[in-house]
């Protein structure tokens, strides 16, 4: 049945994220940002905590018993889980969330296509002992929207592949154990080309040429890679040789890509989601506290708080909505899409709008106008915009027999 | 558990709803909104497939369905035309009141009648959102009844009604709710030409009329808690119908773009019309999802439940005016004659957000609700 009331397990990783986003993050979001770092003793801590932004329950949560009727039936939550713990790790800084120890965005590719090997060797490197990343690198210089058009060249040769090519905006890149790589074996190809290996630190050819700066997100590292005659055994392509056969039914390394976006963007949107959810209560209780209570300037900011609650409300619903056809096993392509682009675009406007509600004062140290930095990013990355809008579309034609 | 999959029943109930909507409502839309009324055989079938008793009492021979459930088959019968579904027959926006005070002596001959087909009713509701150009009705005390004088806004039914029922504030501020079993009143039909032309929408004028206490459903705090959630239910079961006019005129103008073709190719290729397409996809979207959730919300007695209703409603109005308009703008000049059925679908949508409130008023309303309760404190 439809319901918008979370399961115990839902409700417990809310309230423990939230805690840990109220009183570990908040307080030193200001200062990451002003330093543009995450401070090393303060990520060993949450490390050691537990804490990651672990983005593979897409491949599917802990299984939940539950009785329907007489019938015993098994559902999967993690991917609802996830989004709720983005919404609320995003709610105590966006910067320090992108920032946490865990496989990251390369979890997906990772989990849903690599072999059992690979997953054991890559995704059970996240100890406690000691805090690692992974991180997911696909944007190149001249492919950014267009995916399918990647230059960096994957050669066979005897026993793995030569690499050679560069990599930009990748979210922790630089500190990253291993980089889930796409690449292409032949660009004449075009998608069926692409393939995905999995490149560790410290692989000869491999190496961070510079860490960028960006108007938000700057407590968050974003690294430029490259690729110089890279060698990369056979056993680090994602899911072997056989996922890249000529038979149609698998998929290839541009399905591996796309397929991590259908996990990914909920996750994405979520963050969204809780970035506009802080500022919008963050200046809720300015307002409550500090306006004049009747009169024109106080209607006027009933009418903007209640629209960016609406607004939140209704990017949530999306965002919980994409999530709950990837934990019940259905293709969430189209929700995925619809959630990123109403989240990301809806998390500005409600940003802006607070800043609009605070003033001349919201520029002096105030937690909103570095949301609004951050945020703009979340409009860009994992897919624009655009992007979804045309995901969105061709969804929408598909039945018609037109590709737009 | 965060679901958004329908119970069978309602999945059912929708795909009734929507067949009804697609093979019979939309067929006869225009003939409808010609004649000003909705025809007889339409009303028949609605009746038979019992879609006209979702919120009536069960003692009443009504289904009292869950609003979560009448929200999915209000969508999909509004996605034939929300002209016909708002000129359907019955206690329209009153069947919120007859379930919440099933037990009212004042409806013992409401029951009786309805023996014989439902009595339709007109609902002015006058003691709620002040309307800045409203003409009022007047509600004054006389011994233990009231006089109930003046002219209505332009109300849904109005024209067809048997029955009215009228909250007011009497001179002394309190709220009354009052219950006209006969045409106590005149209809003035006036000028109604933007949209909803089937719904019976007029203004009924009481001229001095005296409304004896039986004829009073409640009066003080006790009318003020009934009103509070008829009209929370009222403004989802409105909200729902907008959202299925939405999706109709989504749907229409996706298949148009489809088909039609521009500079050798189909304009659904065009980034302006396929984006602007997508664009109406995320606004049908989220609008139902906000109605959906307030559904819920009414439905499990949630506190804040009307507060839900009308960010629903306020939002379903926005999203129904802008996809509805961007339908006619994707058929071009099609879009503005009436061989399609776009330009009534934008005329329609005008007129519907016009009779259930301002967004802004509704987005005001939370905002002070919001602003009112204190979760915890996250401002230095």
């Amino acid at each position: 049945m439809i319901s918008f009331e979370f399961s115990p397990q839902q409700k417990q990783i809310k309230e423990l994220v939230h805690w840990f986003a109220k009183h570990e993050m908040r307080p030193i979001a200001l200062e990451a940002d002003r330093l543009g770092r995450v401070p090393d003793e303060w990520l060993k801590k949450v490390n050691k905590m537990g804490i990651q932004l672990n983005t593979s329950s897409f491949s599917g949560g802990r299984p939940l018993s539950h009785s329907e009727g007489k019938k015993e039936k098994k559902e999967r939550e993690g991917n609802r889980v996830a989004v709720i713990a983005a919404e609320e790790l995003a709610w105590g800084c966006p910067g320090i969330a992108l920032s946490l120890p865990g496989p990251g965005l390369g979890g997906p590719p990772i989990q849903s296509s690599g072999t059992p090997e690979q997953k054991q060797r890559f995704l059970s490197i996240f100890t406690k002992e000691e805090p690692r990343w992974g991180a997911y690198a696909l944007t190149e210089p001249e492919a950014g929207s267009d995916a399918s058009g990647i230059r960096t060249t994957a050669r066979k040769v005897d026993g793995g592949y030569i690499l050679n090519g560069q990599k930009i905006f990748i979210t922790n890149g630089a500190r990253a154990s291993w980089v889930v790589v796409f690449a292409t074996v032949d660009p004449t190809l075009g998608r069926a080309g692409h393939r995905a290996f999995v490149v560790e630190k410290g692989t000869p050819g491999f190496s961070a040429t510079r860490v960028v700066h960006k108007m938000g997100l700057r407590a968050n590292e974003t690294a430029e890679l490259l690729f110089e005659d890279c060698f990369v055994p056979d056993e680090h392509l994602l899911g072997g040789e056989e996922l890249y056969s000529a038979n149609a039914n698998q998929p290839s390394g541009f399905r591996v890509a796309m397929k991590t976006f259908d996990s990914t963007r909920p996750i994405v949107a979520a963050m969204a989601v809780g970035i506009a959810r802080a500022a919008y209560e963050y200046t809720l209780d300015i307002v409550r506290s500090e306006y004049p209570k009747q009169g024109r300037l106080y209607y006027e900011a009933a009418a903007l708080l209640a629209e960016a609650e609406q607004e939140i409300n209704a990017a949530r619903l999306l965002t919980w909505e994409a999530a709950w056809k990837a934990d019940i096993g259905e293709p969430n392509a189209m929700e995925a899409a619809v959630c990123k682009a109403v989240a990301g675009n809806m998390a500005l406007h409600v940003c802006a709008m607070c800043l609009e509600l605070l003033g001349p004062v919201g520029l002096d140290g105030h937690l909103v106008e570095k949301l609004y930095r951050d945020v703009k990013v979340f409009d860009i990355f994992e897919g624009t915009q655009q992007i979804q809008r045309l995901v969105t579309a061709r969804r929408l034609y598909a039945p018609y027999g037109v590709h737009v | 558990m965060i679901s958004f999959q329908p119970t069978e029943e309602e999945q059912a109930f929708f795909q009734v709803a929507r067949s009804l909507a697609v093979e019979k409502i939309r067929p006869a839309a225009r003939e409808c909104e010609k004649r000003r009324t909705v025809s007889a055989d339409l009303i028949a079938r609605v009746d038979e497939l019992g879609l006209s008793a979702l919120e009536l009492p069960e003692s009443w021979g009504g289904l009292e369905l869950p609003l979560l459930s009448q929200a999915l088959i209000w969508q999909g019968l509004s996605y034939g035309d929300l002209g016909v579904v708002q000129g359907l027959p019955g206690a329209g926006e009153a069947s919120s009141l007859f379930r919440l005070s099933s037990e009212h002596r004042v409806w013992h001959r409401y029951r009786e009648m309805a023996k014989g087909g439902r009595p339709t009713v007109a609902w002015i509701d006058e003691a709620g959102q002040k309307e800045p150009l409203k003409q009022a009705i007047r509600v004054r005390r006389r011994g233990s009844g009231y006089i109930v004088d003046g002219v209505s806004s332009p109300v849904r039914l109005a024209s067809k009604a048997d029955w009215a029922v009228i909250a007011a504030r009497d001179e002394e501020e309190e709220t009354v709710l009052l219950a006209f079993d006969e045409r106590a009143w005149e209809i003035e039909e006036g000028d109604i030409r933007l949209g909803l032309l089937t719904s019976g929408i007029a203004r009924l004028r009481f001229a001095e009329v005296y409304a004896g206490p039986e004829q009073l459903v409640a009066r003080g705090s006790e009318a003020e808690t009934l009103l509070h959630r008829v009209r929370a239910r009222n403004q989802v079961i409105e909200a729902a119908k907008e959202v299925g006019l939405m999706e109709a005129a989504l749907d229409y103008a996706v298949e148009y773009t489809a088909g039609r073709k521009a500079f050798d190719q189909e304009i659904a290729k065009f980034q302006g019309v396929s984006f602007t397409i997508a664009e109406m996809a995320f606004a049908c979207r989220g609008a139902k999802l906000l109605v959906w959730q307030a559904a819920a919300a009414v439905d499990r007695g949630d506190e804040q439940a009307d507060g839900c209703a009308w960010s629903a409603l306020s939002r379903a109005h926005r999203s129904l005016r802008y996809v509805t308009d961007q339908a006619v703008q994707m058929l071009g000049g099609h879009g503005y004659v009436q061989e399609y059925p776009v330009e009534k679908w934008m005329r329609d949508a005008q007129a519907q957000v016009m009779l259930y409130g301002r967004e802004t008023d509704w987005l005001i309303r939370r905002g002070e609700q919001l602003l009112g309760k204190r979760k915890e404190r996250v401002a230095p």
